[in-house]
């Protein structure tokens, strides 16, 4: 187990280094550095040459990388457009992106594997069929049409909610968490039910149902607890993806959260706020899923790591 | 786009018991678990294959059926919008703005008084050329990517897994807003070709694995004992058995597709006026959603309706083609 | 009588019409007896076997017909709460492939102790305690530390003892053991073969066994009955059936069986296949694949004719089958 930990961590330098790699060279390729660092208006040539000096733009971009990656590793991320530190922004957006989060597999867990659960066991019947029709629906409405469409219900029409976020409490984030979860929350449903479905078939089923146990016992004890390995495994894996979707989701609701600032970054430009975002992110990914797969051998016992 | 189930590095133990199981159907009286005929005979008796099979069922299948039905009025649409919606979705009237619905005008008018109808069906254009175009370069390059590294293994395939990781490590929204927002270009290309650059590992990852199966079968090895070149057996032999599940992920992709240029327009980044999109014009109508929610109401839903469409043809397909969700 | 089933029928929906599983078998079993039956697969053999427990799939299958006598009590009758008291304590079954019969996320200490919890509402200490003794008693080494092992750290033939333990833990009248050796060694088969044995002896259980090996049966069995396409064709005490067998299919059965008396000479393979349970032939159902067939076979279904006391065969020409010559 400690040696299979140690060859994922190292496993885990390379990609962390292309991806944001890949984000450091998409953001500086693509777009002017020293632009988002004059505010909103245009830098004169003299201003944007020592500018550049300044923040070391004039060297090769493989240097700025190992620089800017050097100094994260210190801890400092750099500035943001408006001179805040990039770490202050962070201790600000990731609270309310993680309680965001929390809310949304909150409700994939609940709804999604009660229902895949439910259709599972009834699969073929008026009930399975209902739900199976609606995950596809969920699957197909964009987030943010879901979002807009709550907000202009919820928000707007029948006053239920405040239609947008302002301090970023859970109450506040009920509506949407419940739209950040939504896609996932469909295929949480769709997967159990496949699970479920598949599993009841199996051989070990059969074997508790003649040993004489009884149906919910045969359910919880042997169905569930083999179905479910999947499940979490996707879950796990989606807590990474969530954090870095939230984007739409904080957009529609006003949330100051990750997607917020990174939002804010790209509209102006500022390299170091999208970096350092995004570097997180991806750790908070990688980190995720190597505890997926350790979560993973303890749920299932036939799985051994070397 | 979703994240295929994850599967865990680490070997099953203990499931590879062999020898034990060969020993017993070596009787004289072959073992068969299902009671039934013969397998590979239909009730007619004619042959039966994985896509004549798989046809038989799509025909019977009303979702299918629906969705096609869908899709080619999507198509026929987005090829000849003249043909049901009159006037150009660029001629708008501010003194209509907000308006309800009027002659010519079925679905009313949005904030710049342009008509919402006229508008929802042009849209339709830019969601069916990005979807068809990302998915066809998706699907080339990630099957060939895929394919090549899962049938020759080593450096490559591990290099490619790799690559693979480090995308998938990537948000995909916001890899949009970072390489489209300095994109200036008005037409469709840059956001096909930023689907192709991210969504490319996800069918690589399926064609590598298909491919991976494909090559273990009998069949393969005795191709390869018989000496046939890799090109051969490449094309011949595992191409088409690795097809099926490619074509499924890539159907049911489409839909995603759609739905991404709809949320990279809508954050601004996809598609820009005076492009006609249906993101663009919900992004435009969510300012004026109190008042005229008709302006956002009508495009989102024929985006709804149509990846709705996709994703439920690439379902069907995909009950065809797995035998074993039966 | 201990199970006494009579003309049970079970037919399968499927997408290709209905399948006839199982049209009409009667079959008898005592205490301490041993009944064998025999057959392809295709045949019902397990189809009877699932109906007789309860845990036939239904949908798609169905009990169409027929009784299932449980000490005189018709089992068919039950409530479903009434029957799952009687599996697991009166009678229990034995499945063929103990690595997927065994749940592989629980360890086979909770497996087995289960079983006492559940019917007997024991703590799960005690029956703890109690699934050490079991495996114990079916000879596992080391059961005091493998009874946290989980199925697949242990061996074909261990994983099958832990199966037959699981079985007996109750102490039923009745054992269903379906196909219990065809997935293991052949060295590990007889060992298996004769702890399932010695222990119904013991118990004095009755025993069905499900099985295609004929060379298992001789040496356990008291009666065997042979079925074809949902029927039993054949029904004698086992070594009565071995000398002279009094229907086409069983003497086409033991043929096909190699033997070192005949070697060198081609060995006998009966022709065609199986028949496709959703379109069963007219008449008798062999008869397509049969070496003695004539008209009367295409067209009159034969009845289970007595041949002698306690052996009936569904051949209408059992007599020559019986007294024949080797073809």
């Amino acid at each position: 187990m400690g040696r299979y930990v140690v060859r994922r961590l190292l496993q885990m330098i390379p990609v962390f280094i292309g991806a944001t790699l890949l984000i450091f060279l998409m953001v500086n390729v693509m777009g002017d550095p020293v632009a988002g660092l004059c505010g909103e208006r245009a830098c004169d040539p003299a201003t944007a040459a020592q500018l550049e000096k300044e923040f070391g733009l004039d060297k090769p971009l493989w240097q700025q990388y190992l620089t800017y990656m050097g100094k994260v590793f210190t801890g400092d991320f750099g500035t943001a457009f408006n001179g805040q530190p990039v770490t202050e922004l962070m201790a600000t957006a990731f609270p309310v992106t993680v309680r965001l989060t929390v809310v949304a597999i909150f409700f994939e867990i609940v709804i999604g594997v009660t229902l895949g659960v439910v259709t599972g066991l009834r699969r073929g019947r008026p009930v399975d069929s209902g739900v199976l029709l609606a995950t596809l629906v969920v699957i197909s409405v964009p987030t943010f049409v879901t979002g807009l469409l709550l907000q202009l219900l919820l928000g707007i029409r029948w006053q239920w909610i405040s239609p947008s976020v302002r301090y970023g409490t859970l109450d506040e984030l009920i509506v949407p968490g419940l739209v950040l979860a939504s896609v996932s929350l469909a295929y949480v449903t769709r997967l159990t039910r496949t699970s479920i479905a598949e599993n009841k078939r199996s051989d070990y089923v059969r074997t508790a149902i003649a040993k004489g146990l009884p149906r919910r016992r045969v359910t919880t004890r042997h169905l569930l607890r083999n179905s479910l390995i999947p499940v979490v495994t996707f879950i796990g894996t989606d807590i990474g993806a969530l954090m870095g979707g939230a984007i739409v989701t904080e957009r529609i609701f006003n949330i100051h959260g990750v997607g917020y600032q990174l939002y804010q970054g790209i509209l102006r430009q500022n390299t170091q706020t999208v970096v350092g975002f995004v570097t997180v992110l991806v750790l908070v990914f990688l980190v995720a899923n190597l505890l997926v797969d350790l979560l993973y051998a303890v749920l299932d016992p036939r799985i051994r790591y070397a | 786009m979703p994240e295929q189930p994850h599967q865990p590095e680490g070997a099953i133990a203990g499931t590879g018991m062999g020898g034990a199981m060969d020993l017993g159907a070596s009787e004289a009286v072959t073992l068969e678990r299902a009671p039934g005929g013969p397998p590979g005979t239909g009730p007619a008796g004619r042959p039966r294959s994985l896509w004549s099979d798989a046809w038989r069922d799509l025909r019977r299948n009303p979702v299918f059926l629906l969705s096609a039905l869908v899709i080619l009025f999507l198509v026929f649409i987005s090829l000849w919008p003249s043909a049901i919606a009159s006037g150009s979705p660029l001629t708008c009237d501010l003194a209509k703005s907000q308006d309800g619905p009027g002659p010519g005008a079925p679905f009313g008018y949005d904030g710049q008084g342009c008509n919402v109808y006229t508008r929802t069906v042009y849209g339709a254009r830019a969601s069916v050329t990005v979807g068809l175009c990302a998915t066809l370069g998706v699907a080339l390059l990630g099957s060939v990517l895929g394919g090549l590294a899962g049938y020759f293994g080593g450096t490559w395939d591990s290099l490619l897994s790799r690559l693979t990781d480090i995308f998938f490590a990537i948000p995909v929204v916001l890899g949009g807003l970072v390489l489209l927002s300095v994109v200036t270009s008005n037409t469709v290309w840059p956001v096909v070709g930023f689907m192709v650059l991210l969504g490319w590992p996800q069918i690589s990852r399926i064609a590598r694995g298909a491919v991976i199966t494909a090559k273990q079968n009998d069949y393969v090895q005795a191709a390869r004992a018989l000496g046939a070149s890799d090109s051969r057996i490449l094309l011949r032999h595992i191409a088409p058995n690795a097809v099926a599940p490619v074509i499924v992920v890539a159907t049911i992709a489409l839909g995603t597709y759609i739905a991404l240029e709809a949320t990279l327009s809508y954050l601004g980044v996809g598609l820009k006026p005076p492009s006609v999109s249906w993101g663009i014009d919900i992004s435009a109508a969510s300012p004026y959603i109190r008042n005229a929610p008709h302006a956002l109401l009508w495009p989102a839903g024929a985006l709804a309706l149509t990846v709705l469409a996709f994703i439920m043809l690439g379902d069907a397909v995909r009950d065809a083609l797995d035998p074993k969700l039966r | 009588m201990l199970l006494d089933v009579r003309d049970l029928h079970v037919e399968f929906r499927t997408r290709d019409g209905i399948t006839h599983a199982v049209n009409g078998v009667d079959y008898a079993v005592d205490a301490g007896e041993t009944l064998a039956v025999l057959g392809e697969s295709g045949s019902g053999k397990s189809v009877t076997a699932q109906a007789v427990m309860g845990i036939l799939d239904t949908p798609p299958g169905r009990i169409t017909a027929g009784r299932i006598l449980f000490r005189g009590q018709d089992l068919l009758t039950l409530k479903e709460q009434e029957r799952r008291r009687i599996r697991g304590a009166g009678m229990a079954m034995i499945f063929q492939d103990a690595l997927s019969a065994l749940n592989p996320v629980l360890s086979v200490g909770d497996q087995l102790g289960e079983m006492f919890v559940v019917h007997r509402g024991m703590s799960r200490k005690d029956a703890r305690a109690r699934a050490v003794e079991l495996m114990d008693r079916v000879r596992i080494p080391a059961a005091a530390q493998r009874v946290r092992d989980y199925p697949h750290q242990f061996s074909g033939g261990m994983r099958q003892r832990i199966m037959i333990a699981m079985a007996l833990s109750l102490e039923p009248a009745l054992i269903i053991a379906d196909e219990p050796t065809t997935a293991l060694d052949v060295t590990v088969q007889a060992q298996v073969m004769d702890l399932l044995a010695e222990l119904q002896r013991e118990y004095r259980m009755g025993l069905i066994l499900i099985t295609h090996d004929l060379g298992v049966v001789a040496d356990v069995a008291d009666r065997i009955v042979v079925m074809y396409a949902g029927k039993i064709v054949e029904s004698a005490p086992v070594h009565d059936l071995y000398k002279a067998p009094a229907h086409p299919y069983t003497r086409g059965l033991l043929d096909s069986v190699p033997r070192l008396d005949r070697k060198g000479r081609e060995l006998y393979a009966i022709r065609g296949i199986p028949p496709n349970l959703t379109r069963i032939p007219p008449g008798c159902s062999f008869h397509p694949r049969c070496p003695m067939a004539q008209d009367v076979c295409r067209t009159d279904e034969p009845p289970l004719y007595a041949v002698s006391d306690g052996r009936g065969s569904a051949c209408h020409f059992w007599r020559e089958c019986l007294h024949g010559p080797d073809h």
